[in-house]
């Protein structure tokens, strides 16, 4: 069964002729199934847990990069993560905005995103953790005094700026590809004046004591925090077009 | 004599950029190509290239197979292959090298050792070995 979650930006009457055109595509296809608006419901996580129980072969987001977040972040590191990642996998439609998770796998418009749920080309993709929280984009803190201790070394940031460790590369200008099953992060310094610096790391530990680590633009921790990678940790549909290997 | 442009066009893609405004203190060890612009205190090893930047502060000993070098070193170069001293370096430290190119105005502060090749064969038997031997360790 294919359970479609829509955000709840689309009630707006401006998507109203993408959802028609959608759906009858879907019918189509033969891959109509049971749609959720996140707007109506107020349990988000319980919903889609409770889908994921009942047997949902196919998860899909149907809206831009926060709502894939939302179902990931629904998802992880819960009861029903072991049976998500053995028998449920995650699709994406893209509509509006803010689609750069998307297009990295190489979905980029809605009726694209119907071809290639029809043709389930399966990825495995790596989660990054911080402490205790998954991210499936990035992780950012400020750069002045920012301390990342990896193996033996450690780096200090000294100038005004921002270090970004990226997952799945979410479409920033003059960042290189991140390969999201490599079991590796990027870690990029980028200050105010232009000044970069990028290598990449399994495991290391980031300190700041002036400021909190943002996880996927939502949730804020506070620092030392341990951050990894988890392997080959969610299931996703992607288009050939994907712009990682 | 060294040719500035062909030397920097293998670091496009280095595997490790090392910025201006960032400080490295400890072992710091890469498989790929790494550039430094930044500075750098303890050790500096990759078994691929190094760029040194004419604005880089290095306090280490470092190991490459081919190295330019146009900033300050205040430590032993090793460069198993061929080294490049640019004319904005100021090296303190000996230097070893399969060969060896200087631009007019490097400073170098220190003793100049040709590897041989007996030596270069030995490092590559030492590297295989050791590759060999962590082939072997079990996947944790």
């Amino acid at each position: 069964m294919h359970v479609y979650i829509y955000d709840d930006y689309l009630n707006k009457g401006k998507y109203n002729r993408i959802i028609n055109r959608l759906e009858i595509r879907l019918t189509d296809l033969g891959l109509n199934g049971k749609i959720i608006r996140l707007g109506a419901i107020k349990n988000i996580k319980g919903t889609i847990q409770n889908e994921i129980k009942l047997g949902a072969k196919t998860i899909i987001a149907v809206g831009n990069n926060q709502t894939v977040n939302k179902i990931i972040g629904a998802i992880i590191d819960t009861d029903v993560f072991g049976d998500f990642q053995k028998k449920t996998l995650l699709g994406i439609i893209p509509i509006g905005d803010d689609n750069s998770i998307a297009a990295s796998f190489g979905i980029k418009d809605p009726e694209e995103a119907c071809n290639i749920l029809l043709a389930r080309r399966i990825e495995k993709i790596d989660l990054g953790l911080a402490n205790k929280h998954y991210f499936l984009n990035h992780a950012t803190i400020s750069g002045p005094g920012t301390i990342i201790n990896i193996d033996d070394y450690s780096l200090e940031a000294t100038a005004r700026g921002e270090v970004r460790i990226i997952n799945l590369l979410s479409g920033r200008k003059g960042y290189r590809q991140s390969n999201p099953h490599d079991g590796r992060l990027d870690i990029y310094v980028r200050t105010k004046s232009g000044d970069d610096t990028h290598l990449t790391a399994e495991k290391f530990i980031i300190t700041n004591p002036a400021d909190n680590l943002l996880v996927d633009d939502v949730v804020e921790i506070k620092t030392p925090v341990e951050i990894g990678v988890v392997r080959d940790r969610v299931n996703v549909i992607v288009g050939k077009d994907r712009a990682f290997e | 004599m060294f040719n500035k442009e062909s030397g920097l066009e293998k670091f496009k893609d280095a595997e490790t950029i090392i910025g201006a405004s960032i400080k490295v203190k400890g072992n710091f060890q890469g498989q790929g190509n790494i550039v430094i612009e930044g500075s750098v205190e303890g050790s500096l090893k990759t078994g691929a290239n190094l760029f040194v930047g004419d604005q880089a502060k290095v306090i280490a000993n470092i190991e490459a197979k081919d190295a330019i070098v146009n900033g300050e070193v205040r430590g032993n170069i090793k460069a198993k292959n061929y080294l490049a001293i640019g004319r904005t370096a100021k090296i303190y430290g000996d230097l070893q090298y399969g060969e060896i190119s200087i631009e007019k105005g490097a400073t170098i502060n220190g003793q100049l050792l040709l590897l041989s090749e007996e030596h270069k064969r030995s490092d590559k038997i030492r590297e295989e070995r050791g590759l060999k031997e962590n082939a072997k360790e079990p996947a944790v």
